[in-house]
């Protein structure tokens, strides 16, 4: 299958004050098309910072990151954007909803963005989009008046109101109760087999692992192996 | 729904959900625009009066005025043939309201108890339609003032000759030949003071004029046009043209010299010529000696207003930083998502301009609002500043054009003074803006 994203020998350094601080050592990864891959590792073993280059939110120091064949070190900061807007949706750990929006204005942002569909044609997108994620009555709410769960519907909704070929989610229950971080995976997974839309989300944990097809683990910026989740879960001790 | 709806609604919906950062930003932008106002009112008021009684006492918006010189060395202030030179005047301005012809001269008013040097104006009473409008008499009746030896007196010059209505007067002055004439004149009305103009003018009948100076009938002093208000802006132009059509007529201009008729005797006394030359002025020239109160008044405008203006600024820009420090996730999330940076910068500009649309729209019907009970309450003005504001109360003129250019200057400022931070906003970088708490 074809690459989606094709990472090679990417190496991030942070500059604070006169001290550098490597987040990536040289990590390569491809990811194909439909997957629904998990970056697992402790905290501060890079996930986040490879979520970034890939999302296109960063650019690597050396070595080179491909989104959609395109090589994000080569495009302008303007292109860059438009390469998030149309191809990368994305999912935060805090939801990240606009806060003055309502439900339903916060999942139309991202095509108001596009300028591409008809007003008729997005209202008709949120609201298939509000169905399928079991917010139909929630629209007109405000982010303030759901609950963890259901904000996270809310931006799982945005990430994918665009029809992007990728979406990001960083850590996307880490701040949900078990139950609710189940079915919010559930909801992921379900959209990734019907929708064909390639998942990469990062966790350390290992019941939230154990939905991927494939996991990568990172240690101190470096990509320590490709496994699958039952690998991972019994090298931990825990039934897969 | 659009996205400049959705712009509004993020940019409303912030000022709302900071309602009392905003609320104290905008009634501070609310306030000082309503200050902007009643300034511009005060001014604009000032200025008004000013012509509305200048117009009336001792100019014409433009002037066809001039000089006969029989020996070179003297000089008197009369357009000899003044009907050949009103018909080329009629010709050349069409939008004339109305024109009317006035003698002019400095003459010494003799009583039984004392004297005094004034400048005396012949008018026809019956041709001055203004004229009522703006005079306020103490006592007599203007139309009197249409009989042959009168005069009219302003209250200050009646008190200080010791005269009333009904008593005589002597005027006396050199003709244009050199010698003195006298001639005895009735008081006829008494009016209050307007000012600075009112202290050294007084009025009797034309007619009186010409035969206390020795001159025809068919000589005048001045040539007063009268405009229209919405004319006020072509004045110079108005002044041109007819500098113009008169020169082509064949008769001679003197160069423009923006003075009072008065203040050019001395100058024109010095020159070699003689016979008639014309003056063309306007009614700023004709009072230059005195619209330096109106320049004083502007200036002074002008420093408290930049003064307000920088306080603003810097509210403004405290505002936005507070608000772009508290939104930096949101600013960063924005982006992730495919926001450009245009777009943050637009977002952030919005909400300024909307705040300051709002509170400059609350503080000008407030200026307003304040200028008209001003206005209704005939606030009275202390008898040093009538001299100079040529009223005894406060007036203020809040035109809807001044409303309009208050609101769109003040807003304008907004917007600008929020630029910097906006456009700081807009250049995060969205992972640095991401990962930012506080």
């Amino acid at each position: 299958m074809k690459a989606i994203v094709s990472v090679r020998e990417a190496v991030k350094n942070y500059t604070l004050g006169n001290v550098v601080v490597p987040a990536l050592r040289g990590v390569t990864l491809d990811v194909v098309e439909g997957d629904f891959l998990a970056i697992a590792g402790p905290s501060g073993s890079g996930k986040t910072t490879l979520l970034n280059l890939i999302g296109c939110v960063d650019t690597p120091t050396s070595g080179s990151v491909e989104v959609a064949g395109k090589d994000t070190r080569r495009l302008s900061e303007r292109e860059l954007t438009d390469l998030r807007l149309h191809t990368i949706g994305f999912i935060f750990q805090s939801f990240n909803l606009v806060s003055v929006l309502t439900v339903s204005q916060n999942i139309e942002l991202p095509l108001l963005l596009q300028r591409k569909l008809t007003g008729p044609e997005r209202a008709q997108r949120v609201s298939a989009l509000l169905e399928r994620v079991g917010l139909r009555e929630y629209g007109t709410h405000r982010p303030s008046e759901l609950s963890g769960g259901q904000r996270q519907r809310v931006a799982i909704a945005r990430a994918l109101v665009t029809r992007p070929q990728l979406v990001l989610a960083d850590e996307p229950t880490a701040n949900l109760d078990s139950v609710t971080g189940a079915h919010i995976l559930d909801l992921m997974r379900e959209l990734n087999r019907t929708e064909k839309t390639t998942f990469i989300f990062s966790t350390h944990d290992q019941s939230v692992m154990a939905h991927a097809n494939a996991v990568v683990r990172l240690a101190d910026g470096k990509l320590v192996d490709r496994v699958t989740p039952a690998q991972a879960a019994a090298e931990n001790g825990l039934p897969a | 729904m659009s996205k400049l709806f959705v712009d509004l609604t993020i940019a409303f919906r912030n000022l709302v959900q900071h309602r009392r950062r905003s609320l104290f930003l905008g009634a501070a932008i609310a306030a000082v625009t309503a200050l902007l106002v009643l300034l511009n009112g005060l001014s604009t008021g000032v200025r008004e009066t000013m012509i509305d009684t200048a117009t009336t006492l001792s100019t014409g918006h433009v002037n066809v005025g001039g000089f006969y010189k029989v020996t070179a060395g003297q000089a008197a202030p009369v357009v000899t043939d003044y009907k050949k030179v009103l018909a080329v005047v009629q010709k050349t301005v069409p939008e004339m309201a109305f024109a009317v012809h006035r003698g002019r001269g400095w003459a010494k008013l003799v009583s039984d108890t004392g004297s005094m040097q004034a400048g005396i104006t012949g008018i026809d009473i019956r041709s001055e339609p203004k004229f009522s409008s703006v005079l306020q008499l103490e006592s007599g009746k203007l139309d009197d003032l249409a009989q042959p030896g009168t005069i009219l007196l302003f209250d200050n010059q009646a008190e200080k000759l010791g005269v009333k209505v009904g008593d005589a007067l002597t005027v006396s002055a050199p003709t244009t030949r050199g010698t003195n004439n006298t001639i005895d004149v009735r008081i006829v009305a008494i009016a209050h003071s307007l000012g600075l103009l009112s202290t050294w003018n007084c009025f009797i009948p034309i007619e009186s004029l010409r035969a206390l100076y020795q001159i025809n009938q068919e000589s005048t002093g001045v040539i007063q046009i009268m405009l229209d208000r919405k004319d006020f802006d072509h004045i110079p132009a108005i002044a041109a043209r007819l500098r113009q059509a008169l020169d082509q007529a064949g008769y001679r201009i003197m160069e423009p010299d923006p003075r009072a008729f008065w203040m050019k005797f001395q100058s024109v006394s010095r020159e070699d010529w003689t016979g008639q030359k014309l003056d063309i002025t306007n009614w700023e020239d004709e009072i230059s000696f005195m619209t330096w109160t109106l320049k004083a008044l502007e200036g002074m405008s002008v420093v408290l207003i930049v003064i307000l203006v920088a306080i603003i600024i810097i509210g403004i820009m405290n505002t936005m930083w507070i608000a772009i420090r508290e939104r930096t996730r949101e600013i960063g999330t924005l982006r992730a998502i495919g926001m450009h940076r245009r777009e943050v910068l637009w977002m952030f500009l919005l909400e300024s301009l909307m705040l300051g649309l709002l509170a400059t729209i609350v503080g000008v019907l407030a200026g307003a609002a304040i200028a008209a009970g001003l206005n209704a309450a005939h606030v009275p003005v202390p008898t040093g500043l009538q001299f100079f504001l040529m009223s005894p109360h406060l007036h203020m003129s809040v035109h809807g054009s001044l409303m309009v250019r208050s609101v769109v200057f003040i807003t304008v400022i907004t917007g600008l003074a929020a630029f910097y931070p906006s456009l700081k906003a807009a250049r995060l970088r969205p992972v640095v803006a991401m990962s930012h708490f506080g």
